[in-house]
């Protein structure tokens, strides 16, 4: 089932969630709301559920107009970030509630429940627990639970606010996996929000990013990472360093290094660059912009560097992560004096921060 | 100075009240010392104010015998009061289970207009006396009242009868489940419903299977704190009753009166019955929040 928003705006007393929002979740896509929090992300998503009315605009089911469909009409598996698996119920009866919940005429009998039951939780890879209550399960496996009892309607789309939000990294990183697989397997339309840039760029294969109730940007998760289109999007999608910088007589200089890229008239004035931290290349002194290593931290496989670039005052740290053996091969630790390069960069204008390429 | 963090408060007193060096000299005896006259403080006012007390009126109840004791409470009168203090309360506590847990469920689960105004309504009937409630009644129900026209008319009785009292009832327990439901609600959010709405079930599936599941204890405490009120509940009652013996007499009322006749021994015994209603309902309690130890962290003690 496609959904499709047009024009939706929702408000709380004062305070706009939700602006004039156009989106398009086509069948079968699995897509991430990702934005800060309070960027309306969980209420778009409440919205396509029919948890909230919008005040303004459509929400479309199949290009059906949805807007005013009772939540149960809409087919749509929600799961909530803490879970909300009722705690009086053992496993078997939370996954059968929806079975249970449905009119007379319309339910199966109680040994097509109880196959159905247990092979939702075959599939979630919890058939042991039938019997047991959610508080003898670690949040993991509640969470797996959870989704077998939104499976367990046979909804057409299955709608996860922050879904793993509340579980350690190892879980976590398990459960993303999971749930990628188990998409690909079952094939029906998800969307799900997530305030984690990471899990948005490994799970989904599109991402909206969100920012005081509006669309910063739509894509593919490398196209966003890659080319964001403001200096919002490029900032919340992994680390950037930022540089002020001056741009005169069409050339964009941050201390020796030139940053005009050529492709783009700049316009005069003030300008921010935003480098991420792997886009910095190190090499000797005279190679490039001179700085000082402050500190270096091995995380693993990669080294994290601060340095302090000539000409900047000496809280202002640059970040830098170069491999490992780059690393061992460079002999230098801190209070040595290197030189940098950038590999990439993206200049945005200072005032409204929106791309240059964008302004153009 | 491990033990003295365990031992908490008491030496954190008994070390303010000397000097550093008294303290530091003979820490243990000053411990424990200063950890036994608290104690025995506790001890002394829970004997005094509450243990004492609650003794002395069974004690003034058998003070002429047993068989003295069972004659007072199967007196007509004392019966009567019995039996009427019980149908009051069979009225006015289910009737309140309704109203509150509606009142809880429409307040901790739904937004909407005028929200404030119902919830600070809820809590009128605490700050109001109850003599004033009950004369409130008179006023609307009473003869010269605005509704006693009609009522006469129409030969229905309400003040100085059993109709007024279960009223007068109403109004002064109305807050006790209400109160207690709000902030446990509250505190539960509503996830569950949502998931339960999610799943297809309607408001009367999501509200029995659901809500009333995850509040059970909580109401079952409300409901018990509301009886124990409901069936000791003097001021108001007492003004809309008549204090018609056999008639409009409720226990509390029954007391008072011998009372004032000097009949303490039978004042005393049907005393003793209310207090035991307080003890079972003490019990009562303590076993809920023994089962259910987050009542105790979601309640909020209404003052």
């Amino acid at each position: 089932m496609s959904i499709a928003l047009r024009g939706i705006a929702k408000q709380f007393g004062q305070f706009a969630a939700v602006e004039n929002i156009d989106l398009d979740v086509p069948t079968g896509a699995l897509m991430a709301l990702l934005g800060p929090s309070g960027c309306g992300k969980t209420t778009l998503l409440r919205l396509m559920a029919g948890l909230e009315t919008p005040d303004r605009g459509q929400v479309l089911f199949n290009g059906h107009d949805a807007t005013r469909w009772p939540i149960r009409d809409r087919k749509v598996g929600f799961v909530f970030q803490h879970y909300a698996l009722f705690g009086h119920m053992s496993v078997f009866e939370n996954v059968a509630f929806g079975l249970k919940v449905k009119p007379r005429h319309e339910r199966p009998a109680s040994d097509q429940i109880r196959r159905k039951v247990q092979s939702l939780l075959e599939l979630v890879q919890l058939g042991w627990t039938a019997d047991r209550y959610p508080s003898q399960l670690s949040g993991g496996q509640r969470q797996r639970v959870a989704l077998a009892r939104a499976l367990a309607i046979d909804p057409q789309v299955l709608l996860l606010d922050e879904p793993f939000g509340a579980l350690d990294s190892q879980v976590r990183h398990e459960l993303r996996r999971w749930l990628r697989r188990l998409h690909d397997e079952l094939h029906f339309t998800s969307v799900f929000v997530t305030h984690d840039q990471q899990e948005a760029l490994e799970v989904a294969d599109s991402i909206v990013v969100l920012n005081r109730g509006r669309i910063e940007q739509f894509g593919v998760p490398g196209e966003i990472y890659d080319q964001p289109r403001s200096a919002f999007v490029h900032r919340f999608l992994g680390q950037a360093n930022e540089l002020p910088v001056e741009v005169s007589q069409g050339r964009a200089r941050v201390g020796p290094l030139d940053l005009s890229d050529g492709s783009e008239a700049l316009k005069e004035g003030n300008h921010i660059a935003l480098v991420r931290p792997h886009e910095i290349e190190i090499g000797p002194e005279a190679a490039g912009w001179p700085a000082r290593v402050l500190a270096v931290r091995v995380i693993g496989s990669i080294v994290r560097l601060d340095l302090c670039a000539a000409g900047r005052p000496l809280h202002e740290v640059l970040e830098a992560e170069i491999r490992r053996e780059r690393y061992e091969a460079g002999r230098f630790g801190v209070g040595d004096q290197v030189g940098l390069r950038f590999r990439r960069w993206k200049l945005y204008a200072a005032a409204s921060e929106r791309s240059m390429a964008e302004s153009t | 100075m491990a033990d003295a963090e365990i031992s908490g408060l008491a030496d954190a007193g008994a070390c303010l009240s000397v000097t550093d060096v008294a303290c530091a000299h003979h820490p243990s005896r000053r411990r424990r010392l200063s950890r036994l006259v608290l104690i025995a403080l506790a001890l002394l006012f829970f004997g005094l104010f509450l243990l004492l007390p609650l003794l002395a009126i069974f004690a003034q109840a058998l003070s002429k015998g047993v068989s003295a004791y069972l004659d007072a409470l199967i007196d007509p009168m004392a019966w009567a009061a019995i039996k009427l203090t019980l149908l009051i309360a069979s009225i006015a506590v289910p009737l309140n289970l309704v109203f509150g847990a509606t009142a809880a469920w429409a307040i901790a689960k739904f937004e909407f207009r005028g929200k404030s105004v119902l919830i600070t309504l809820i809590d009128l009937p605490f700050a109001v006396s109850p003599v004033i409630a009950g004369l409130a009644f008179i006023l609307i129900f009473g003869a010269q009242g605005g509704l006693g026209a009609y009522l006469r008319l129409h030969h229905i009785r309400v003040i100085f009868a059993v109709p007024g009292m279960v009223l007068a009832t109403l109004f002064v327990t109305f807050p006790f489940i209400a109160r207690e439901l709000i902030p446990l609600m509250q505190a539960q959010g509503k996830d569950d419903e949502e998931t339960a709405l999610s799943l297809g079930a309607s408001g009367w599936q999501i509200f029995w299977r659901v809500t009333l599941p995850n509040i059970r204890f909580g109401l079952l405490y409300g409901v018990l704190i509301c009886n124990a009120r409901a069936m000791g509940e003097f001021g108001a009652v007492s003004v809309v009753s008549g204090h018609i013996r056999g008639l409009t007499n409720t226990m509390p009322l029954h007391v008072e009166i011998l009372f004032s006749e000097y009949n303490y021994a039978a004042a005393f015994a049907v005393a003793s019955l209310l207090a035991l209603l307080a003890l079972a309902t003490l019990a009562g309690k303590s076993f809920l929040e023994w089962r259910q130890p987050q009542l105790r962290q979601a309640r909020r003690e209404p003052s």
